[in-house]
């Protein structure tokens, strides 16, 4: 139901879907691992925004080169930084730069929806959709989820469940029928 | 030299609480609907409405028919004598649709200005009166103040440095600042325990309050202190943003560089037709996206036998475009000239218009009516009455008009309050009165004396009350 393109970037498969609504997205698979590194999301520009071109919208994982900054209030860098990347087995996700020790964190699962992260002194608090478990219907249970502490960095896995096993077999599999273009370069009409 | 200060004191303090107690009392301002029930059913006195009960009840359905979308392109016109509730009708209607619809009143000699045409005043009245509401996602910040350090670079030269530390009851996070924003947050004085909203996309900074914990460190604050509760939950979220303007507004700020100061100026000019058909592109993209509504709202003109032929094939033509909102017109005058012409037809309106109308008539009020609505006037002026003086203040306003008695109420008031008494009685109504001459008898009193006062041309046979007689 979307208008696909495909090529190929260093060691980065790079598909880019553009929705009949308007709405874009964007994944980047690892080549040698064949896991999903980045999805991202566009929608249509908004009415009184400036002249930039619209930003997107990270789900997974985060821009490549960050650019300098323009916008006037932005996070300290000594903030805690959450990033997704799953895992061929799970949803992941690794908060960097908390300190504190394991027993501060509450991890629970809200409304069947969202994974809420907490720390006992209120100094971290995030809530954590899977727009994927979304998209198919499928409601968050608290026993897929694990969590570990290491290195000044939290990670969070939710187990997938064999349905979305199944799915994502199934889009690779679609996926890898899309011709891929070498090194970026698009045909273009000579006309 | 205490009595000073305290007498000087207690002066200022009365100063602050007249400022804060001036309103403007207009004509209508005691109006605040139309006063029906729930079946549409006028009430006898209600929302500052008495009588007219089958106008109100009209008014009611095409309220109706506006709040549900189905009656956009269509006119109504309000006919009666003058002092029957015509404009107070069309104010009612104002209030009851709410501060979502755009409600524009305006007088029909308003359309004759030398800075543009009349087609052109008629047109950005037409599209001051349709809203669009933009709905827009921004990610916002809304947290408690814990705490701001600005630094200044020691070397002289070089850019403020600012931190920024804000909370939830559930999170804290620390932010940096850049110029424009340290600048914001001092000119807004925000201190720790100030709970703020910053909108990330613009910078701008709104005041919530101040946070109910932080109560306890001052004694004493400004009496326009407000305190909310801390926020809970994330910082930083996605928030839908809902942004009204009218279709004028969009055309002003497209029609120039720095169009938009023109909204402030008034001095908007005429706008190309080539830009407004841009815009209703525009607009019709955003509405196919979803990214905007369309909001037909009202149009209200009154003393409309004042616009010329001119004018109302101008109105018959732009009835009928996708984009125009309801049209609400009024006026007293019964089968007159119109303007532009030498024809004479029923309300100065020529009948291809009258055609595409739905009119609603208004009455003359009765006796009861009218005591009813001087009442209510006089408690919206703040004005106390006894018994006796209403009475004669209604039969009064029988024979002459109810504005002539509704403006004789502030008078005798002051009358009243001349000779030091809390309410006023027949006394001061009649010494006003007599003091003040209505329009028949200021009629009757030209008649007789015609010949001492300059410009006289008053022929035998005249009601004082028609138009300029007709020159060939």
């Amino acid at each position: 139901d979307s208008q696909k393109t495909c090529m190929m970037d260093g060691n980065r498969r790079k598909i880019h879907f553009a929705f009949r609504d308007g709405r874009e997205m964007a994944e980047e698979y690892d080549m040698t691992t064949g896991g999903l590194l980045v999805r991202k999301w566009r929608k249509h520009r908004e009415i009184t925004g400036k002249n930039n071109s619209r930003s997107w919208i990270y789900e997974i994982g985060e821009e490549e080169v960050q650019k300098p900054v323009e916008s006037e209030i932005v996070e300290n860098l000594s903030n805690p930084i959450c990033i997704r990347k799953d895992t061929s087995k799970s949803f992941q996700w690794r908060i960097r730069n908390l300190p504190y020790p394991m027993e501060t964190y509450n991890v629970t699962t809200t409304d069947g929806k969202l994974i809420t992260v907490r720390t006992t002194n209120r100094k971290y608090y995030k809530q954590l959709g899977i727009p994927d478990l979304e998209r198919i219907g499928e409601v968050l249970e608290t026993s897929r989820l694990t969590v570990a502490h290491a290195n000044n960095t939290l990670i969070v896995s939710y187990g997938k469940s064999s349905n979305m096993l199944r799915l994502e077999k199934l889009i690779a599999a679609e996926l890898s029928k899309i011709k891929a273009s070498k090194d970026g370069d698009v045909e273009c009409n000579q006309q | 030299m205490d009595s000073m200060t305290s007498s000087l004191s207690t002066q200022k303090v009365q100063e602050v609480r007249e400022v804060t107690r001036i309103e403007r009392i207009g004509a209508h301002s005691h109006i605040r609907g139309l006063g029906l029930d729930d079946a549409l059913e006028p009430r006898k006195v209600s929302q500052g409405m008495v009588g007219q009960e089958a106008a109100r009840r009209a008014a009611g359905l095409i309220l109706e028919m506006i709040k549900e979308g189905k009656i956009a392109g269509r006119a109504v016109l309000i006919a009666g004598q003058p002092g029957t509730g015509k404009t107070a009708i069309a104010m009612a209607m104002a209030q009851a649709l709410g501060a979502d619809t755009p409600f524009t009143a305006m007088a029909g000699s308003e359309i004759f200005s030398l800075e543009m045409s009349k087609t052109e005043a008629l047109t950005q009245a037409f599209r001051k009166s349709i809203g669009v509401r933009i709905k827009e996602e921004t990610e916002m910040i809304e947290g408690e103040v814990v705490e701001i350090q600005i630094d200044r670079p020691a070397s002289g030269s070089g850019a403020k440095v600012g931190k920024l530390t804000l909370k939830t009851t559930d999170m804290e996070t620390l932010y940096d600042l850049g110029q424009k924003m340290i600048e914001s947050l001092t000119k807004e004085k925000v201190q720790a325990g100030d709970v703020i909203t910053i909108d990330k996309a613009s910078g701008k900074i709104s005041r919530l309050g101040r946070s109910f914990t932080r109560a306890r460190d001052y004694d004493a604050m400004g009496s326009q202190t407000r305190f909310v509760q801390c926020p809970d939950g994330e910082l930083q979220k996605r928030k839908e943003v809902v942004h009204t303007v009218t279709l004028h507004e969009v055309d002003v700020i497209n029609s120039r560089t720095q169009g938009f100061l023109a909204l402030f100026s008034g001095e908007t000019g005429e706008i190309k037709s080539e830009v407004r058909e841009q815009i209703n592109g525009k607009v019709g993209e955003w509405r196919e996206e979803g990214k905007a509504d369309i909001i037909p709202g009202v149009l209200f003109i009154d003393e409309v036998h004042m616009l010329d032929v001119e004018c109302f094939s101008f109105l018959n033509r732009a009835l009928e475009t996708d984009l125009a909102p309801v049209l609400i017109m009024a006026t007293n005058r019964g089968i007159t000239r119109i303007r532009g012409t030498s024809y004479k037809s029923p309300h100065g309106i020529p009948i291809d218009l009258l055609d595409r109308l739905l009119i609603i008539s208004t009455a003359p009020y009765t006796e009861a009516q009218l005591r009813h609505i001087l009442t209510i006037r006089c408690e919206e002026e703040d004005v106390e009455m006894e018994d006796d003086a209403l009475s004669v203040l209604t039969k009064i306003g029988q024979t002459t008009s109810l504005r002539y008695a509704i403006q004789l109420i502030t008078v005798a008031s002051l009358v009243a309050h001349k000779r030091k008494a809390a309410e006023v009685s027949i006394d001061d109504i009649k010494k006003v009165y007599s003091l003040f001459i209505d329009e028949s008898r200021s009629s009757e009193f030209l008649k007789e004396y015609q010949h001492d006062f300059m410009f006289n041309e008053i022929t035998e046979g005249v009601n004082g009350a028609g138009d300029v007689p007709m020159t060939s």
